[in-house]
């Protein structure tokens, strides 16, 4: 018998636990082949409130089993999303919910505003890895009140699922795990990518025009698991894992380490129909196990 | 777009260090259009595919050209017949063939020559006469496989054809098609503003989705080689903001 896949996050009930991961699956409607039977969710590519032109080539540089990213978070505007593509996502069978950025809390609760009540438009990912231009460019995610102001603005302006997607780049996740918890969020996504850098030896250089990039992919995998534990371990609402997710195996680890469901990213650019091997492999190995359900899985999730 | 496991059938060697790799991929071979391109992958490569330019199709099998590079492209060339490689294709947008085109010169350097072999059978499709100019820095790394009407070689050290670049040593024509590094194809564009040139970016995913092979363009902005490119009129790109010089590229 095929085992209960399914799982709650939030308010917000999905068929599966297989998630993909902003960035790495467009706005859902480039690739016919990306197989979306599977789909749990689909978290949109970041936007902004308005157009982003996004940085310069070289834009991605291949590290030992990663790639780096400097994209810049290029992308058409919440108008452009509301016109474009909302009412194709109003008719699928799964639901969307849209990466937000800004350069300030206040901006981040006009972007939610303006997206909330949308037919199409499922619930939020709060991207916090954008700088603070009101804050000298610190990061929102490194702070923890500027995590939580981000995270009040956006639950202020909507009723919608709040999912705030974290960054690795902290001394202590629990912290702001806690402090966007205590905000309002629905749910934690973690990881979002580490920053790294690579030097072209031709050009005694940075290989990104844009000196440093998010490393995604297999290489940062154990590094995500410890940190999405530790979130887990540190809050009651539901923790996404992501990071270097590829196969079944590899997303069973995060749920076993405490995660309620899983993202897929940059296993989408190798393995178009990654989503659904990682959907598939999961529930043989539940099958498999005698597991009748995904909710029956053992989890290692020791209290703080 | 189709992604298959495809086969090895073939490897021979065409010039010093360049090598044309064929394999059986008929839903690919018998929809592929010049100048469109497949991403491969293969087990023990590299973590991202690789973007190769369709050089050859019989409608069954499709053909790629490439030189040992990297890692990767190592890899590629020590594999067997017979072995499997995952195809994604065919994509991007390939060059266009306006019915009554009476000449056509394509120019290719080095690995340029990818999508030559199609683009010359669909110029002539198209009922123009058709010159190919090839250039490299030396004669054994000419590509020994030509096709059209009238063939012009051109080489950095005169050793065959014409001494210098192949763009140099081309004729005008009603069609210009290009293919190279990003710096000839940028000469290409001051020469003739219209020709398509099919250019040289880094790639992540090849199907549009992750913005990694951004081209800047002329009126502002980017847009994506694997979806929108890897073809465009030379004059509608910003070739100074287009990197010069990649260690791997759509072509190689």
């Amino acid at each position: 018998m095929t085992p209960d896949m399914s799982v709650e996050v939030g308010a917000l009930q999905l068929r599966g636990p297989v998630l993909a991961a902003s960035g790495t699956f467009g706005y859902g409607t480039e690739v016919p082949l990306l197989e979306r039977r599977a789909l749990g969710a689909m978290v949109s590519k970041g936007i902004f409130l308005r157009p982003r032109e996004g940085t310069a080539p070289p834009r991605i540089a291949e590290t030992p089993s990663g790639m780096l990213n400097a994209i810049g978070l290029q992308g058409p505007g919440a108008d452009a999303v509301v016109r474009d593509y909302a009412p194709k996502w109003a008719g699928w069978d799964f639901p969307v919910l849209v990466n937000i950025n800004a350069e300030s809390a206040s901006e981040y609760g006009e972007l939610a505003a303006r997206l909330d009540g949308v037919p199409g438009i499922a619930g939020f990912e709060i991207n916090v890895s954008c700088p603070n231009v009101e804050q000298g460019g610190l990061y929102f995610g490194n702070d923890p009140r500027a995590a939580a102001a981000v995270t009040e603005a956006v639950r202020g302006r909507t009723k919608l699922p709040v999912w705030v997607k974290l960054t690795p780049m902290v001394s202590d996740i629990g912290v702001i795990a806690r402090a966007v918890e205590s905000a309002g969020a629905d749910a934690l996504c973690a990881i979002n990518t580490f920053v790294g850098m690579s030097i072209d030896l031709n050009s005694y250089g940075p290989r990104l025009s844009f000196r440093t990039g998010g490393l995604s992919g297999p290489a940062i995998r154990p590094l995500a698991v410890h940190l999405a534990h530790q979130a887990a371990r540190a809050v009651h609402i539901p923790v996404i894992g992501i990071g270097g997710i590829s196969s079944a195996e590899d997303a069973l680890e995060f749920l076993v380490a405490g995660c309620t469901a899983v993202q897929v990213g940059t296993a989408t650019f190798v393995n178009p129909k990654a989503i659904a091997d990682v959907h598939d492999g999961i529930a043989a190995f539940l099958e498999a196990k005698g597991f009748s359900s995904l909710a029956h899985l053992p989890r290692y999730l020791p209290r703080d | 777009m189709f992604l298959l496991d495809a086969p090895i059938t073939g490897r021979r060697q065409v010039a010093r260090g360049m090598f044309v790799i064929g394999m059986q991929a008929p839903e690919i071979a018998s929809t592929v259009r010049a100048g469109q391109f497949v991403n491969l992958g293969w087990s023990a490569g590299p973590l991202l595919r690789r973007p190769f330019s369709v050089y050859r199709s019989d409608g069954v099998h499709i053909e790629v050209v490439l030189k040992a590079v990297g890692e990767g492209t190592r890899q590629l060339l020590a594999m067997d017949v017979g072995e499997h490689i995952s195809c994604l294709g065919p994509l991007g947008h390939g060059f266009e063939f306006g019915a009554g085109t009476r000449t056509a010169v394509l120019i290719s350097g080095g690995l340029g020559v990818a999508p030559m072999p199609l683009a010359a059978r669909d110029a002539r499709q198209a009922g123009a006469r058709v010159t190919w100019v090839h250039g490299a820095r030396t004669a054994v790394e000419l590509c020994s496989e030509t096709e059209g009407d009238e063939i012009l070689w051109a080489t950095d050290d005169g050793s065959e054809g014409a001494r210098g670049t192949a763009v140099a040593a081309s004729p005008d024509a009603e069609l210009v098609l290009a293919c190279g590094p990003n710096r000839m194809l940028a000469a290409v564009a001051e020469r003739w503003p219209e020709a398509q040139v099919a250019v040289e970016t880094y790639m992540g995913c090849g199907t549009g989705v992750c913005l990694g092979c951004a081209v800047p363009l002329q009126r502002g902005g980017y847009d994506r080689a694997c979806r929108e490119g890897p073809v465009y009129r030379a004059a509608d790109i910003d070739w100074g903001a287009l990197p010069s010089h990649l260690a791997y590229a759509v072509t190689a």
